[in-house]
């Protein structure tokens, strides 16, 4: 039955992130979260052929919530967890019942007591995309630089710190917010990150997008006088509105300065404008408003018709100023490339040392040396970056690139 | 749920009369707080650690040592015993413990068994 199993790859891929925090805060105890959520899972593949049910997402917390009953009892038994809720009976008919409760929405209490600053920094924005967003422990490894196992290790820590230090499954009183946002700006930038790596927008990725717009349109919500948490909802919803002009035709990643502008989604470019302007009076400047600005700046195009880049220029100076990252100086010599000149930019790029390593610094200095004339520099940089193991729609757009750099 | 809240300092820090009496003020305030609220399980101010002796255990066998376990500036120089909700509770009283600058209270859950 092809169609349950992608039902169930869907219901997966929609409500598993969901049901994994509801149970977590439910049981204040990951592991068992994760482990009763694998289970219906399994439960859920085994069963097929069955009649499928109608609300898999339902049915899946439901078979979860009872195995993590199961689970807690087990652990008590051994001495390890005490359930901090009373243990109902479980029977086949609440099975039933719990198929029709609602999955509860706990996932602003969790990306709180993840992101609690008690937790390592890496590892709070590590634990909160596993479990908010079932990010796999491989892509949160290469996102963090590092391997698999010192990943494992330093969620399993972190899990661990909560549990016995017992960080509460709380969202903070308003006084406490302040120090605890730019922890949860953090994760969510890296969420984003994630989101936005792949520019074709594969099932896992563009799911992880549409959970970074959500959570961050319900942390601006919930955090209006924060402007920093309204910079960054901005700065997810300029980008998201590119997304479908981010690939062409064959799935191949289109530069945002040749982007079919009619492509761009227009709401979302006026929710991010909106969200920057509440930000703007509120009169503290940061990091993520400056960097909504600069997206802000790039779809202005699709009124005005050009791309303003000296703007853009002055934007990533003071940006440097506040996040001297490598980042932002290799997207900074990109927009110098662009307002002043190919060579002018090159120049820039060249003051960056010990990145060669790095793709998106290969990819600007290639794009670079095509339009200053230097097609060799430019082929040598396009293989480079090829090398790095790039997603799939980069991968296209720049052996195209690098073809044409061979050849001219 | 129980934590211990270990405060370390310079312990020359305190040195002049007049700053060991308004330190000592501020701890028996908090202290009074502390039993107030009823979160007090226990909490004491430790002799500087130039009284320490520490027995060393290593594979020779057992020796004293003149001196606390490690020596850095910052010693080990009392802690509250606290029971508490969560870590944010304890966090709170944590920061509510007068140390002289370059000091800090680490909050530290207690075994259950």
């Amino acid at each position: 039955m092809a169609g349950s199993d992608s039902r169930l790859a869907q219901a997966v891929r929609e409500a598993g992130g969901r049901i994994t925090t509801a149970l977590a805060a439910r049981f204040r105890d990951f592991d068992i979260a994760e482990e009763a959520f694998a289970f219906a899972c399994a439960q859920a593949a085994e069963a097929k052929g069955h009649a499928p049910p109608r609300d898999y997402g339902a049915w899946l917390y439901a078979v979860a919530l009872r195995r993590a009953y199961d689970l807690g009892r087990r652990a008590r038994v051994r001495g390890a967890y005490r359930p901090p809720v009373p243990e109902p009976e479980a029977t086949p008919e609440d099975l039933v019942l719990a198929a029709f409760e609602p999955i509860p929405d706990e996932r602003l209490r969790l990306i709180f007591t993840c992101c609690h600053p008690a937790l390592a920094v890496d590892a709070r924005i590590a634990l909160t995309l596993r479990t908010l967003f079932g990010v796999p422990v491989e892509r949160l490894a290469r996102a963090f630089l590092t391997t698999e196992t010192a990943m494992i290790q330093r969620l399993t820590r972190a899990k661990r710190k909560i549990r016995e230090s017992k960080i509460p499954f709380e969202v903070p009183e308003p006084a406490a917010w302040p120090e605890r946002t730019q922890a949860v700006l953090g994760a969510l930038e890296v969420a984003f990150a994630q989101a936005y790596e792949d520019a074709a927008g594969t099932d896992d990725a563009a799911g992880l997008a549409g959970e970074t717009l959500r959570l961050s349109g319900l942390l601006a919500e919930l955090m209006p006088g924060e402007p920093e948490v309204l910079g960054l909802a901005a700065t997810i919803r300029l980008a998201e509105a590119r997304r479908p002009a981010r690939v062409d035709g064959v799935g191949r990643m289109t530069p945002l300065d040749q982007q079919d502008m009619s492509l761009w989604d227009a709401r979302l470019i006026v929710e991010a404008v909106v969200l920057l302007r509440r930000a703007a009076a509120l009169g503290r400047t940061g990091p993520h408003q400056i960097l909504a600005a600069i997206h802000a700046t790039h779809c202005a195009r699709a009124e005005t018709g050009r791309t303003d880049w000296s703007t853009i220029v002055s934007l990533y100076d003071s940006l440097a100023l506040l996040r001297p990252h490598t980042a932002t100086q290799v997207n900074r010599a990109v927009a110098i490339g662009a307002a002043i000149s190919p060579d002018a930019g090159l120049a820039e790029l060249a003051r960056i040392k010990g990145m060669d390593g790095w793709l998106p610094f290969q990819a600007a200095l290639a794009a670079l040396s095509v339009r200053a004339g230097r097609h060799a520099q430019a082929a040598t940089a396009y293989a480079a970056a090829l090398a790095m193991n790039p997603a799939p729609a980069e991968r296209l757009y720049l052996e195209e690139k690098w073809r044409e750099a061979v050849s001219d | 749920m129980q934590y211990m809240l270990l405060i370390y300092e310079d312990e020359n820090a305190n040195a002049a009369p007049q700053a060991l009496q308004e330190v000592v003020a501020a701890h028996m305030r908090l202290a009074a707080e502390m039993r107030e609220k009823g979160v007090m399980v226990a909490g004491d101010g430790l002799q500087p650690s130039e009284t320490a002796t520490t027995v060393r255990t290593t594979d020779a066998g057992q020796s004293l040592h003149d001196g606390p376990y490690a020596e850095t500036r910052e010693q080990l120089g009392g802690y509250y015993l606290i029971d508490v909700a969560d870590l944010d509770a304890a966090l709170a009283w944590a920061k509510q413990v007068p140390v002289p600058t370059g000091g800090g209270v680490e909050v530290r859950p207690l075994m259950t068994y």
